[in-house]
């Protein structure tokens, strides 16, 4: 609404302008009238006397001219002398008027006055992009710094600790989480995966213990069950790793990237360490993407999911598909927040962009 | 509200604004084209509403320009364009480096003339008011139609991406930022002598008055014009990396022919304004030269006639604005064929006289401009209709292109000395004696040294120097140079009129240009080779040494370089690098030629592919070629001059015909 009173404003100044130009009296009406043509011609006619003295034109030559001017002036002032009607109030009104409505009227077709404009520099997003993950860390970091009690700040610096590759300092922070009360499966999951890192792989007896406890507290979790069947083949235990290999097969949803390694692994495990071969690399790339797109059709999924269809997709040079797996994942995140890889996947592909339907 | 929610809706305030600006052009022009006969009130609604219209297009153009350069992706036109990494003058120049941004672009231009005219002809009689803002409302009311409704600038986003999608590097050039608007400044003044003329064929009234009115758009848009093709002109030698400054290409041709119409109009416009002949042939000339300035920027650069696929891509564009073309270019001729012999021709007419060699020089121009226009459009259309290919190339426009210009450069010193009315051929002839000894001594001493046999270069030389120096004698001849005390003749030179010089400079300019030409053409020394580091060539006295090449990394491409150094005659050395650059997000590659001035003469070396384990170098060395633009840039001050010439001075017409009537003439 704020919108449509500003137009209108704008309308009406514009519309009041021009009435107010049509209601003044004109001042210099008759300044460029008759007066001038006047003296227009006075200075023909003593041009043509100057030129007939100097000898450029003959007798009958300036005769000839003088009767030209004479006619020319005859014509000029009959013109004038018509009727004139100024413009009345009526069409100066009815102009102004069909300007208004045309233009409100063709706005109203075409124009998307619901949308508020989104320079970059005010975008959430756009800010949020321009931190980086080690300023968030130095800024978490402090704030640790004056208040370790704080759990939600370790739950949060963990992970970025672990994604940056300082495994101590995630080692550390989870231990702070479990202290401070935040244990769960899930965490105890990730201390054992920072622990493992931390070892370069190799499992201590403290991982081990928390990735058995987090199996045992969360049943439906694979995640602790694929690092303790890759701990058991390591260590050579291929009984109790070939009973992780199944139970994480078991709880997968069929699509999972880890699957195909956690088959290979269940074959390894059950014939005790020994590798049986290669499934056929692009048959698997092909099903896979199919059945991601069924997914993701029926159920939705993550736009991480989604990127992963569409560069799939583009990688198998099928563009229709790709734009159309584009569209609906912009349907199912309107945020441009949330698709900033997507949509810099859909630009370097050729895709259209999203939102140019109405 | 805050302030932050009206910024919040700019985009959409402007695209208001566009609409509105179109709804008041298209009420204009119907008020001012059927009601041209109510008088004064009916010119002040007029001027008020021609004066809105332009800033209510400012406020759309400034709204687009806001959104690019906050980089507001949730306008399209900017989400496709533009990038948030782009330096600030190329997120603004890339505005209209599209096709929706440069209509707006060029619409802004448009309605800032019609602004204009309302403005400062305060003075013109209501009726000719009337009829010249309604068709310049008329005009604006199309070109704001066909952008609002099939190249809408202001379309949106609901869901803006993060980035956007442009950052071509070859695109972000100065001269991509500068050239368009000159060049459509161009194009559209002309316009306003559209406008006029279509006034003076409904009104049936033109005079000498009219033709004063109209003088000085023509000369503003050709001095815009003049300078927009010489920038473009300059922007393809140093860019494309061939060192070639003219390539009658369509486009080039495209704003060469309003050029030549429009320096033909300049010409016929002044016959009229002093002698009231030519009436219909000067409204002629108006018309043709606004046509076949929107068929430069539309049918040639809209690919519609250069590719079948562009044109069948989008339809309805290609369409609209054919009809629109037709409509108004068919419209005006028609116009002009029912109306004109109702026009009344006027003046006496002595062969040798200041206005009959002004026709000699209207004839010729015309001429070329016909040439051209069938040297660029048969191909095009050829290949549109039979699918024939066929290329007019730069042979077929030296020859005739030449042969046309010969005579007129030979008759133009001729032009300014001759008196009004009825001329002494023989007296002029005397007079200009002094500038053929000159001339031809010139000459001969120049081909001598230059070791130029009996060819077509004496000749140019001899036009060249023949056109300089004429238009030099008349200054001299005025200011009586020689024949009374020095003092007296520069008291004279200093109060000559303005329009008396800008006469001269914008033919000396012409004489520098066609000079420039010459000595390119003739003397231009060219060197292709295979060089290595450390191997030197030797090109028209200069030595240029390869000191080495390296691969190097630029921000956004990947550069082989190589660096040289010149030793010139006797100026010491300076060191050159030429690139050969492929930008890595395309794979695009690009010439960045080395380019050193020698006073007015240039070396040009261009790094060309690798061959082997050996690179090819271009060398060439161009006498005087900045000749050229240097009197592309006198011809443009010298229009500039003469549009401070009372006489031009739009406003005041009755006072400044007194002061132009010389007893000279």
């Amino acid at each position: 609404m704020f919108f449509w009173s500003i137009a209108i404003a704008v309308t009406a100044i514009a519309c009041a302008a021009l009435l107010y130009a049509g209601r003044t009296r004109a001042v210099n009406a008759t300044a460029a009238g008759p007066v001038d043509a006047h003296s227009h011609f006075r200075q023909l006619l003593n041009e043509i006397d100057q030129d007939r003295a100097t000898g450029k034109l003959g007798e009958a030559e300036a005769e000839a001219a003088k009767a030209e001017l004479a006619r020319e002036m005859v014509r000029q002032r009959q013109e004038d002398a018509g009727p004139k009607r100024d413009l009345g109030r009526v069409p100066t009104l009815a102009g102004v008027a069909l300007t208004a409505l045309l233009a409100v009227s063709l706005y109203a077709f075409l124009g998307r006055p619901d949308l508020p404009g989104q320079p970059l520099a005010a975008r959430p997003e756009a800010a949020a992009r321009t931190m980086t993950l080690d300023d968030a860390v130095k800024r978490i970091e402090q704030a640790l710094q004056e208040n370790p009690a704080d759990l939600r700040g370790w739950t949060v610096i963990a992970p970025a600790y672990l994604s940056q590759g300082r495994y101590s300092d995630a080692v550390a922070a989870y231990r702070h989480v479990l202290e401070l009360g935040g244990a769960s499966p899930a965490v105890e999951t990730r201390l054992a995966e920072a622990l493992l890192f931390e070892a370069n792989g190799e499992g201590s007896d403290e991982a081990l213990a928390l990735l058995e406890k987090a199996a045992a507290g969360d049943a439906s979790d694979p995640q602790p069950r694929l690092y303790l069947a890759a701990e058991m083949t390591r260590l050579g235990r291929f009984e109790e790793a070939a009973r992780y290999w199944q139970e994480a097969i078991d709880l997968a949803q069929g699509d999972e990237p880890w699957l195909a390694a956690a088959r290979q692994g269940l074959s390894v495990a059950q014939n005790d360490g020994e590798d049986i071969g290669e499934t056929d690399q692009q048959a698997m790339i092909g099903q896979m993407v199919a059945g991601l797109a069924a997914r993701l059709e029926q159920q939705g999924g993550s736009i991480e999911e989604w990127t992963q269809l569409v560069r799939a997709y583009l990688v198998l040079g099928d563009k229709d598909k790709a734009q159309a797996a584009y569209d609906d994942a912009v349907r199912a995140y309107p945020a441009a927040f949330d698709r900033g890889d997507l949509d810099s996947l859909a630009l370097g592909g050729g895709l259209t962009l999203n939102g140019d339907k109405p | 509200m805050a302030p932050g929610a009206s910024a919040a809706m700019t985009i959409e305030l402007g695209h208001f604004s566009l609409i509105l600006a179109f709804a008041m052009a298209t009420v204009s022009a119907m008020g001012g084209l059927l009601l041209w006969r109510r008088g004064e009130r009916l010119a002040q609604v007029l001027a008020q509403a021609s004066i809105l219209q332009f800033v209510l297009v400012a406020l759309a153009f400034l709204a687009v320009v806001q959104a690019f350069m906050t980089s507001d992706f949730s306008l399209k036109l900017a989400a496709e364009n533009s990038h948030s990494l782009k330096p600030m003058i190329f997120k603004i120049s890339g505005v209209w480096g599209n096709h929706e941004g440069s209509m707006l672009l060029w619409i802004l231009i448009l309605v800032l003339f019609g602004a204009l005219v309302a403005a400062f002809g305060r003075r013109l009689p209501a009726d000719l008011k009337n009829l010249v803002l309604g068709t310049q409302s008329l005009l604006t009311a199309a070109f704001t139609g066909f952008t609002v409704l099939t190249s809408n600038p202001f379309l949106r986003l609901a869901n803006p991406p993060l980035e956007g999608g442009d950052l071509n590097p070859v695109l972000q050039d100065i001269g991509l930022a500068i050239h368009p608007p000159l060049l459509y400044a161009g194009y559209v003044g002309f316009s306003i002598c559209f406008s006029f003329a279509i006034a003076a064929l409904v009104s049936g009234r033109v005079d000498q008055a009219w033709a004063r009115w109209v003088r000085p758009w023509a000369m503003l848009s050709w001095m815009f014009l003049t300078l927009g093709i010489a920038m473009g002109s300059y922007w393809a030698y140093y860019e494309l990396g061939w060192g070639g400054w003219w390539f009658w290409d369509p486009v080039e041709n495209a704003s060469f022919m309003p050029w030549l119409a429009g320096t033909a109009l300049l010409h016929s416009a002044l016959v009229m304004e002093k002698r009231n002949a030519l009436k219909i042939w000067t409204i002629f000339l108006s018309i043709i030269t606004f046509s076949l300035s929107l068929l430069g920027t539309f049918l040639v650069r809209s690919g519609i006639l250069t590719s079948v696929h562009t044109f069948a891509s989008d339809p309805t564009r290609g369409i609209v604005i054919l009809s629109i073309l037709a409509v108004l270019i068919g419209g005006a001729f028609l116009l002009f064929a029912m109306r004109s012999p109702a026009l009344r021709q006027g003046g006496l007419f002595a062969p040798i006289s200041r206005e009959g060699a002004l026709i000699l020089n209207n004839l010729f121009l015309a001429t070329a401009v016909g040439a051209v226009l069938v040297g660029t459009l048969y191909p095009l259309l050829l290949d549109a209709l039979a699918g024939t290919s066929i290329s007019v190339g730069a042979p077929f426009f030296n020859l005739t292109f030449g042969v046309l210009m010969a005579p007129l450069l030979l008759v133009l010193p001729f032009g300014p000395l001759l008196a009004w009315k009825r001329a002494d051929l023989v007296a002029v002839g005397q007079r200009l004696i002094g500038t053929a000894a000159l001339t031809i001594f010139l000459t001969i001493l120049i081909s001598a040294l230059g070791g130029v046999s009996f060819s077509l270069v004496p000749l140019g030389l001899l036009l060249g120097f023949w056109v300089v120096f004429g238009s030099v004698a008349e200054l001299v001849e005025r200011a009586r140079i020689g024949r009374i005390p020095l003092r007296e003749s520069i008291r004279r030179l200093v109060g000559l009129p303005r329009s008396i010089w800008s006469t001269a400079m914008g033919h000396l300019g012409l004489g520098l240009t066609v000079l420039g030409i010459v000595s390119v053409s003739a003397w231009e020394s060219e060197l292709v080779t295979t060089l290595n580091p450390g191997q030197t060539a030797d090109v028209a006295g200069y030595t240029i040494a390869f000191d080495s090449f390296e691969t190097e990394q630029g921000p956004n491409y990947v550069a082989d370089t190589g660096r040289f150094t010149v030793t010139g005659p006797g100026q010491g050395t300076r060191q050159l690098e030429a690139e050969r650059r492929t930008y890595v997000a395309t794979g695009a590659p690009t010439t960045e030629a080395a380019i050193s001035t020698y006073g007015l003469s240039q070396l040009y070396l261009q790094l060309g592919e690798p061959l082997d384990d050996t690179h090819v170098v271009r060398i060439w060395h161009k006498p005087y070629i900045l000749l050229i633009w240097i009197g592309a840039l006198v011809m443009a001050a010298a229009g500039a001059l003469s549009l401070t010439d009372r006489r031009l001075r739009v406003g005041a017409p009755a006072r400044a015909r007194r002061t132009a009537a010389e007893p000279a003439e």
